[in-house]
């Protein structure tokens, strides 16, 4: 509990200098991005022994992953869902990884 | 390359001299005044004051732009939460953890954003462990989260790799014969290497293949 009170604590701390949605193919590295795209591919992945779950966003441009550690299964979270992925995403071999993104369900 | 390091104790501020000797940008980050106001105003090493699990502080030292990240901290809660924030908030490539607890250990891994945990307690165990073993199988380092081991053998009159060239050891697929120490120097392991009683062989073992390595090694 502790730390997901400090979590909550720090998140407003610096406001992310952009906000708006980018293009995956157009996302960089390292940076708070938006990104909005379909939900492509779900895949349990897990780490350590520990539940983590994959999903596979695409926009027209790309394709990047969200990674959430802890959980098998998000709801409202389905193939062929929309959704609006909001953090730091790392570059694994040469797909943008996020790791436990904020994310934002939109209408089908 | 640019490295962040989170707790100014004696390991913090010894590997913010030896990095930094060896050419490395590095930022210390405390939250003790006192540490600050003894160790912080002397050396070259860029010295920080705050609290290194608030992404503010992190913010501040420019872990965006960090290479590598080490939270060095004497508590392992901080640790965690630092490490987490590194790799989460700021996508640090690579994040390097301590564990003061061995007890703790287990949780430094991949989910806490933890690419390689540091335990001081079994780094002295397996260094133990090597000195007084002959002839069975000590593990010396856990790599990718255990995913691939590097382990000792050192090889008794009765083990069943004596006299065998390393080729036709039989080895499993998921693992290799990396170096050999024999008579204190190390030699480079061919696949023609004939093993010899008293050799040190460290292994790299991947997956599951650790019995069969140890059957084709110990007996």
């Amino acid at each position: 509990m502790g730390i997901l009170r400090r979590r909550r604590a720090t998140s407003d701390g610096p406001v992310p200098a952009d906000r708006s949605i980018v293009t995956i193919a157009d996302a960089p590295p390292r940076r708070n991005v938006r990104v909005c795209g379909q939900v492509t591919r779900m895949r349990a992945r897990p780490t350590s022994g520990l539940p983590a779950l994959a999903v596979s966003i695409s926009d027209d441009s790309g394709t990047a992953i969200a990674v959430w550690t802890g959980r098998r299964a998000i709801g409202g979270v389905a193939l062929g869902r929309r959704l609006v992925i909001e953090g730091v995403a790392t570059r694994r071999g040469d797909q943008l990884e996020f790791m436990n993104p904020e994310y934002t369900l939109l209408v089908r | 390359m640019k490295v962040v390091i989170a707790g100014a104790g004696s390991v913090g501020r010894y590997m913010a001299d030896q990095l930094h000797a060896s050419g490395h940008e590095v930022t210390l980050v405390d939250q003790t005044p006192a540490v600050f106001d003894r160790f912080g105003s002397e050396g070259p090493v860029t010295w920080f004051l705050g609290d290194a699990c608030e992404v503010a502080t992190l913010d501040a030292v420019s872990v965006a732009d960090a290479d590598v990240l080490a939270a060095v901290t004497g508590d392992d809660e901080d640790n965690l939460v630092i490490a987490l924030l590194a790799k989460q908030e700021f996508g640090v490539p690579r994040v390097v953890a301590r564990v003061n607890n061995p007890k703790n250990e287990w949780m430094f891994n991949e989910m806490w954003g933890v690419d390689v945990a540091v335990s001081t307690p079994h780094l002295l165990t397996a260094v133990v462990e090597e000195a007084v073993n002959v002839g069975s199988f000590v593990r010396l380092l856990s790599l990718e989260g255990g995913d691939a081991r590097l382990a000792e053998v050192t090889l008794t009159e009765k083990s069943p790799a004596i006299g065998s060239a390393i080729a036709d050891l039989g080895l499993p697929r998921e693992s290799t014969v990396v170096a050999l120490i024999r008579d204190r120097h190390v030699v480079v392991p061919r696949g023609d290497t004939v093993l010899r009683p008293n050799d040190e062989v460290l292994v790299l073992v991947t997956g599951d293949a650790e019995d069969d390595v140890r059957r084709v090694l110990v007996g």
